[in-house]
Parts: structure tokens; C-alpha cells; sequence
């Protein structure tokens, strides 16, 4: 009944790749390896103090960026720290972006009472400053990788449940979600198939950000004491113990806050590049 | 006379709405005074017959809207009845709802907010068949219903930014017209489209009404793209239906106040060049 | 107020808008003479939109204009962007399509004009309070003196228009752009605006850039209308002699989807007459005339070479243009 309309000469659709996200992709795969490669190959023990080896400068051989007052390999222990920085900050990104992810959805789509409550709850964990729940938690759970990471969901999830929400509302907003609705489809149905996948860019580039954050946060931790303790090594704790000799030898605290910068650096250059790869609205363009 | 109004005058209504109302309670002026309530649909009878185009129109805020939500079953009426088949879709049993939902199916304004960008178009397409539990070949159906709208199979394995806006509003019809709908309400379908484009939608919609004994409820703010699609037309305005009849009539002499600022609102291109257009 | 005496209030000389990647406007040229009224239409992805941004030095962040723009005996092209503001809204204004957000939304509507006066022309407070109330009075706004005390919320779309209009014409410019100025607006509301639009800016003696997608709006208001498609001008003229015997095929197609009450039977038995196709998107534009595609007229040549305006005699870009009763074609 109607001629055949020719669709337009299908478009390729190509990841383009900005500077930031390349950079952001190098550096944290860089990161990643250094961490996986710790598992079967270090220098030297981390752990094993030796008195002999104290404070070598950098450039030493066997020890190319020196000893710490002790007499450990300082990139030993770097290797190590990326372990617990990917853990902790990983860790804490992850479960903060599931229950964030839930009470984001519940309070976008269940109605107001359930925003509410989810809303104002969330304002409530947010005025209560993440280092004091920190504290208390150490104080209480005693410190380690497992008080962190709670520490950090507890700090997290608030903000991922408010960006979350705010995205999963314009989302509703659509047509599609109507036009969903009016064929029957319930509101379980909407979340999963409509409501995620438009929502995905978001939640990729918030976990890289706050992927970041948790790195940082846990640095701060280890550093005040209260965060991961021997045999595990962080960066934060290699800055604590660097304090004590500060002014008396190499530039021991040097290492592990360069290895912080490029790591936070790399992170959220790569959550700015996928955000300009993944906005829904840049790319509906044709 | 066309098959656009060949229908036998005394045939029943297929979708039909009674002595509608609506009021919504609006936000309190002062703490403790009674919350302000606002009559958006006041005692509205309105009906559609098999193979029928009707339209509504109205200027924003006559309750149009208001009334498409009725239609289409997404709000539920403070007072009077939404039938549809002669039965109440309300209360007329989980099996009759069905029915409505399949038969009743919608194309909305915008095009690019009404397909979800992440899901290709051909899961699209086959949602409402999907959520419907209707049985059946649907590939095959897909295909029958691609060439129905004029668009060839190889958009299925796309994403809807691939698309202009013209071809997406001829998916828009594509799935409305999947679960073999009696009833097409379509609200605005043109009004987000380029004026060459409009054209194209319009006789598109004109011959699924013909070719596929459609009923078509069309609902815009402009009386001569109404005019042009429907045979029937209702005036809204302030939550009452204001006047009814054929478009010509209308136009010729409108009665209502409400359509004759309508009338008077329309602007054409003799008009302009004959110099009284904005007179 | 004195007219400049420059000859026209705008000159614009292959103008070329891209942003690298994707040319939107390919060469356009056109004068308004002061006081003309020359209405730009097409569809998205026309270029049209992008040429008033153009104009007004507003283009989006990437964008590069190539070319001249001659108003008010400068170039806008040259210009710093520091001069270019000094005109907008001076020389030079527009109005946009959504009154709701081109308006601030936490100031009151009178202080917004009458800073906009006070700037351009250095007026103290109390003058430019006195003349924003007159202003809004010449807009046909009821009770200006409440008027100017409302936040852009607390009236209705119309009236943001008309404040839009008033500031854009409160320094008497020279040239007023309008982008779309009533799509956004209730039908029965449109038309009120225009008339007034007309009126005002008959009143000042400005010039007028009418962009719209709708023709019966160009008709109305302007007296030469330039078509635009895949970023050129293909039709360019009187409005009387183009809306009446369009030479080009695309104005031909745009003037006949037109459903109103001249070319529809009511008893809905008449089809209109579309357009096929669609505009192409400007990354894939096709070789030779970009409408070649969609042209019933189309040959060879008109998939090979791109016609320019006036290759065939006539003020349309087309090797096939549409000859009146007794014309022959040039050969």
C-alpha cells in the first residue's frame, strides 16, 4: 500500500576516543597490571624488615626506588598498596552503586512516600561527616580492609542514591515509559529494560568516579591509622610510616602520593572520557 | 462520501466515553485553607465508531490531555464511565481490560522520546506483543506491519537515533499497530515532524484508517491538520466539549466561541500574500 | 533614532558555518535592506538556525563562521567577541523560540528590560523604569506597572513573548532576528504575537529576520523569503512572486503539504502532496543538488553538479526549475 522509504546509509557507530579517555584507559590498566602482577612476582617481601638495607636512596640496585626506615622495597610495597586500593576502593564503589542503584530506582519509581523517605534519609547520612563514621567504625569493628569498605558504603551509597534517582526520573519522563506502561508492562519490567540500560552511562562513570574517591578516602584512613594494618600494605599507611622520616632521608613519602595522584588522576580522566562517550543526549544525535 | 465515513449511522460506539469528570485537588494557597479543586473534564460525552476519525481539539489547558489519559486507560475517571465494546474497562474484568489494552493503542507527539534509545527497534515492535501475551508468528507480523508503515525490514536491527524523525514516528505507528489495534488514538503525531514530513505522516494515517477499517481518535491544536485526517471533529475547551461536527462545518460557521478563535487562529499562505493574514 | 547610512541593515556574503567536522551553513548570501523583512525557512537541519547564531555571533562552542557579515558599517566575522556583545541587543537583537528560558527566572521581568536600556544606552534608573512602562504598554500588556513587578513564572507565554520582543526592540536595533518566535506558543496566542511583532517593528523601523519552518507566517509578515535546504539558499525572492510561483521544486513540495482550507477537501477524499524522502543528514549530504533525491525533476546533471542560485535564469538553485506558462527555458 505505501512505497518502501529507504532508511538512511546506516551510520557507523565508532567509540570516539577524546584524549582524556585514552589517557584515563592507559593509566588505569597500567594500575590494574601493576596489582595482578603482585600476586606472583614482587622484588622482595614488603613485609620483612631488614635492618641492613635501611633507607636506600632511589637508583639502588635491587631496590630502584629505595628502602623505607626499616629497610623494605619500596616498590614492593607500592605493588602491594595497588591490591588494597583496588579492594577498598572498588569494593566500597561497588556495593555503594548496588544499594545506591536500588534505592535510587525505588525512590524514582514507588511513589512518594518511598521518595521521601529514601530522599530525606539520604540528606540524613549525608550531614554526617564520612571520616567520623569512619572513626566509629574502626573504634568499634576494629580497622582493616572490611571497616574501610564499610566506611566507604556507608559514605557513598547516599550520593549514588541521589544521582541515581535524579537520573532514573528523567528517564520516566519518557514516552517510552508510557507507551510501555499503556501496553501493560509493570513497573519491575520498566526498571530492567528501559529504566538501566538508558541509566548505564551514568552509573559507569559515577563508579569510576567515586572508584577514585574510595582510593583517596582509603589513603586518608591508613594515614590518621584507623585503616588497613601489616600484612597488608596502602599507600595511605606508606605515607604514615614516610612522616617519621621526613627531612631525614629520601623522599620516602614521595612514592606512594605520586602513586595516589596518577591513580585518582587516571581514574577520573577516565570517568570524564566515558561521559562524553556514553551521554545518552550527545549521542542521540544523528 | 469516502470509506474514511462509510460506517452504517446507527452502528454502536467502539470506544466511548460517559458523563466524564475529573477534578484534581491543587496545592493548598495558605496552610490550614481547603486545597483549591479544579474541574479539568466537566460531564464529557465523547465516542468513536468502527472505522471513524474523529478529532479533538482545544488550545492547552481545555482538558484534551486530560481526556487522552482517559481514553487510552492511563488515568482512571473521578466520575462517569470509559467504555469500550459497550463494556466499562474499569470494571468490566481482568479479560475485558485485555481486550482494551490490545485494541486501543497509541502514537504519541515526539517520536524520539516515545521509542526507548536503547533497545533496537525490533524489540520495540515486538514489546507490545510481548507484554500482551498475544500468540502467534511474530516475525512474520513485524514484517507485514514494517510494510503497512512503508519502512523496509533492515531498520529492525537498529537504534532509534539512526533515524530522522519522520521515519521514527512511522515506527511509533509500526508498534502501535502491532497487537492489530480497532482503535488508533494518535496525539499530536505531527506536530514534532518538518512540514514535509507532516504530509507524509497524515496520509499515511489517513490510509491505515481506510485500508485497515481503523477507528482513529486524532488529537492536535491545529484545525486544519484535523480537518484533514477526520470526518468528525470535538471542540474542547475549559474541561467541556464545546461543539461538535463535520470539519467543513466548523470551519465555515463555528459556534462556539472556543472554535471560533480557533478559526481565527489559522494562518495560510493565501491569507499572507492576499495581505490580511495577522487583520 | 537616526537610520544609519549605510545601505542596508544587513549584508551577508557567502556565509559558511562549520564545526569541522560537519558544514551546517554552505555559503549563503543575502541583504535586508533597512526596514526589509526577509523570512529564512526550512526544516531542521537546515541551516537556518545556525545562520541567525551566525549573525549574532552566538554560535555553540566548535563552531567557525567563514565569510562577511556587514551591519552597521563593520564586519561581524572580524568582530572580538567583546564587541559583539556591545551590539546585541543594541544594533542587533533577537528573539528566541522558548520565552520561558531565555528569560531569567529570578529577576523580575522590568528590572531585565531596563538593564538591557541602561546598558545600551547609559539611561539612569528612573529614565529606564519609564520607558520599560511604556514599552510594555506599546506591547499591548495589561497593567504595566504590576507587569514589570512579576517574576517570568507568574505570566503566561504570550506575555513572556511580548517581554521578549519589548527588550529586543527597546534599543531600537537595527535588525531583529526571530527564531521561531511563536512554535512554542498556544495557536490562539500566535497570531496576537505576530501582530504585534509587525506593528513594533514597522513602529521603530528596524529590519526583520523571520526564521520559521512555517510558511503562511513568512507570507504574513515579510516581503522576500529565502528557502533554505542542506545548509544553501535554493529559492530566494519576493515572497509574493516565490509563494506564488515557486521556481524551485522543494518550495513547490513545501508549499503543497500545506494542509489548510485552499488545498484539502473537507469530505476527506483529497490526499495532500508530499514530499518523499528525507532531509539528509548534513555528514552524508548527497553529490551534486542535495535535493536530488527527494526531485521529481531530478537528471544526471543535477546528481553530478550542484546548481548555484540563478544558473538557470531564475533567483532558484536548480538546473530544472519551474517555468511559468510561456517560458522557455534558456538554454
Amino acid at each position: 500500500m505505501n512505497t518502501t522509504t529507504a532508511v538512511a546509509p546506516r551510520r557507523r557507530r565508532r567509540l570516539e576516543l577524546n584524549a582524556s579517555l585514552v589517557v584515563g584507559i592507559a593509566l588505569t590498566i597500567g594500575f590494574l597490571v601493576i596489582a595482578i602482577v603482585s600476586f606472583f612476582w614482587l622484588p622482595s617481601n614488603p613485609n620483612i624488615p631488614n635492618i641492613k638495607n635501611r633507607m636506600l636512596p632511589p637508583g639502588t640496585v635491587d631496590h630502584w626506588l629505595g628502602t623505607d626506615g626499616l629497610g623494605r622495597d619500596i616498590i614492593a610495597q607500592l605493588m602491594v598498596g595497588a591490591r588494597t586500593s583496588i579492594l577498598v576502593g572498588a569494593g566500597g564503589a561497588t556495593i555503594s552503586l548496588i544499594l545506591g542503584t536500588i534505592a535510587g530506582l525505588v525512590a524514582a519509581a514507588y511513589g512518594k512516600i518511598a521518595d521521601e523517605t529514601i530522599s530525606r534519609g539520604a540528606d540524613i547520612m549525608l550531614s554526617i561527616p564520612g571520616m567520623v563514621t569512619a572513626l566509629v567504625l574502626a573504634a568499634t569493628m576494629g580497622s582493616g580492609a572490611l571497616t574501610t569498605i564499610f566506611a566507604l558504603t556507608a559514605f557513598f551509597t547516599p550520593s549514588f542514591t541521589r544521582v541515581i534517582r535524579s537520573a532514573a526520573m528523567s528517564v520516566l519522563q519518557e514516552d517510552f515509559i508510557t507507551s510501555a506502561k499503556l501496553y501493560g508492562r509493570g513497573k519491575l519490567f520498566i526498571l530492567a529494560r528501559h529504566v538501566i540500560p538508558n541509566i548505564a552511562g551514568v552509573m559507569i562513570v559515577q563508579f569510576t568516579l567515586y572508584f577514585a574517591a574510595g582510593i583517596l578516602t582509603e589513603a586518608g584512613l591508613s594515614y590518621l591509622g584507623v585503616g588497613v594494618t601489616r600484612p597488608s600494605i596502602s599507600w595511605g599507611m606508606m605515607l604514615n610510616e614516610a612522616q617519621q622520616t621526613v627531612g631525614i632521608s629520601s623522599p620516602l613519602a614521595m612514592w606512594p602520593g605520586l602513586a595516589i595522584v596518577i591513580v585518582v588522576l587516571g581514574l577520573n580522566l577516565l570517568g570524564d572520557g566515558l561521559r562524553d562517550v556514553l551521554d545518552p543526549k550527545l549521542k542521540r544525535r544523528s | 462520501m469516502s470509506a474514511v465515513t462509510s460506517f452504517p449511522a446507527d452502528a454502536r460506539p467502539l470506544l466511548e466515553v460517559r458523563q466524564l469528570s475529573q477534578v484534581y485537588n491543587l496545592n493548598r494557597q495558605k496552610l490550614f485553607a481547603p486545597r483549591p479543586k479544579l474541574k479539568v473534564l466537566d460531564s464529557i460525552d465523547f465516542s468513536v465508531r468502527p472505522g471513524e476519525a474523529v478529532g479533538l481539539v482545544g488550545e492547552s489547558g481545555s482538558g484534551k490531555t486530560t481526556l487522552t489519559r482517559m481514553l487510552t486507560g492511563v488515568e482512571r475517571p473521578g466520575d462517569g464511565q470509559v467504555l469500550y465494546d459497550g463494556v466499562d474497562v474499569w470494571t468490566g474484568g481482568e479479560a475485558h481490560r485485555k481486550l482494551f489494552r490490545r485494541s486501543v493503542q497509541v502514537v504519541l507527539q515526539n517520536p524520539r522520546s516515545s521509542l526507548d534509545p536503547r533497545m533496537r527497534v525490533g524489540t520495540s515492535l515486538l514489546e507490545p506483543l510481548r507484554s500482551l501475551k498475544i500468540e502467534g508468528d511474530h516475525g512474520t507480523r513485524v514484517l507485514e506491519v514494517l510494510d503497512q508503515v512503508g519502512l523496509d525490514k533492515n531498520a529492525l536491527e537498529r537504534f532509534p537515533h539512526e533515524f530522522s524523525g519522520g521515519q521514527l514516528q512511522r515506527i511509533a505507528i509500526a508498534r502501535a499497530l502491532m497487537p492489530g489495534p480497532k482503535v488508533l488514538i494518535a496525539d499530536e503525531p505531527v506536530s514534532a515532524l518538518d512540514v514535509s514530513i507532516q504530509a507524509q505522516v497524515l496520509n499515511l494515517l489517513k490510509d491505515l484508517v481506510r485500508d485497515l477499517g481503523l477507528s482513529l481518535v486524532f488529537i492536535a491544536h491545529d484545525l486544519s491538520v484535523v480537518a484533514y485526517t477526520t470526518s468528525k471533529v470535538y471542540v474542547m475547551s475549559s474541561g467541556k466539549i464545546v461543539e461538535v461536527g463535520k470539519p467543513l462545518d466548523l470551519f465555515r460557521t463555528p459556534q462556539a466561541e472556543a472554535t471560533q478563535a480557533l478559526v481565527g487562529a489559522v494562518l495560510s499562505v493565501e491569507a499572507g500574500l492576499a495581505g490580511n493574514a495577522l487583520a | 533614532m537616526t537610520i544609519s547610512a549605510k545601505p542596508h541593515a544587513i549584508e551577508v556574503n557567502n556565509l559558511v558555518v562549520s564545526n569541522g567536522d560537519v558544514t551546517a551553513v554552505r555559503g549563503v548570501s543575502f541583504t535586508i535592506p533597512h526596514g526589509g523583512r526577509m523570512g529564512l525557512v526550512g526544516e531542521s537541519g537546515s541551516g537556518k538556525s545556525m545562520t541567525a547564531l551566525a549573525l549574532m555571533g552566538l554560535l555553540p562552542m566548535g563552531w567557525n563562521t567563514h565569510g562577511s557579515i556587514l551591519h552597521d558599517g563593520v564586519d561581524l566575522v572580524t568582530q572580538s567577541d567583546k564587541a559583539l556583545s556591545s551590539r546585541r541587543g543594541r544594533t542587533l537583537s533577537m528573539v528566541f523560540q522558548d520565552p520561558l528560558s531565555s528569560l531569567n527566572p529570578v529577576r523580575r521581568v522590568g528590572d531585565q528590560i531596563s538593564s538591557v536600556i541602561r546598558r545600551h544606552t547609559g539611561a539612569d534608573r528612573k529614565v529606564a523604569e519609564a520607558q520599560t512602562i511604556e514599552l510594555i504598554k506599546q506591547m499591548n500588556l495589561p497593567r504595566p506597572e504590576q507587569l514589570v513587578r512579576a517574576y517570568p513564572h507568574e505570566i503566561s507565554g504570550g506575555q513572556r513573548q511580548r517581554i521578549m520582543i519589548a527588550m529586543a526592540l527597546a534599543c531600537y536595533p537595527q535588525l531583529i532576528i526571530a527564531d521561531e518566535p511563536t512554535t512554542a506558543l498556544d495557536v490562539t496566542v500566535q497570531k496576537q504575537v505576530l501582530r504585534l511583532l509587525n506593528g513594533a517593528v514597522r513602529d521603530r523601523g528596524s529590519a526583520l529576520l523571520m526564521i520559521t519552518h512555517d510558511l503562511p507566517i513568512i507570507a504574513a509578515m515579510c516581503d522576500t523569503v529565502a528557502v533554505m535546504y542542506a545548509g544553501r539558499i535554493v529559492e530566494i525572492g519576493p515572497v509574493q512572486e516565490v509563494f506564488r510561483n515557486p521556481r524551485h521544486h522543494y518550495t513547490r513540495g513545501l508549499l503543497d503539504s500545506q494542509p489548510t482550507m485552499d488545498n484539502i477537501a473537507l469530505d476527506g477524499s483529497s490526499r495532500l502532496v508530499s514530499i518523499p524522502g528525507m532531509v539528509p543528514p548534513l555528514h552524508s549530504l548527497p553529490t551534486g543538488c542535495a535535493f536530488n533525491p527527494r526531485c521529481p525533476a531530478a537528471t544526471d546533471k543535477c546528481r553530478e553538479i550542484m546548481p548555484e542560485l540563478g544558473s538557470d535564469g531564475v533567483s532558484a538553485a536548480c538546473w530544472h526549475p519551474i517555468r511559468l506558462a510561456g517560458e522557455v527555458a534558456a538554454q
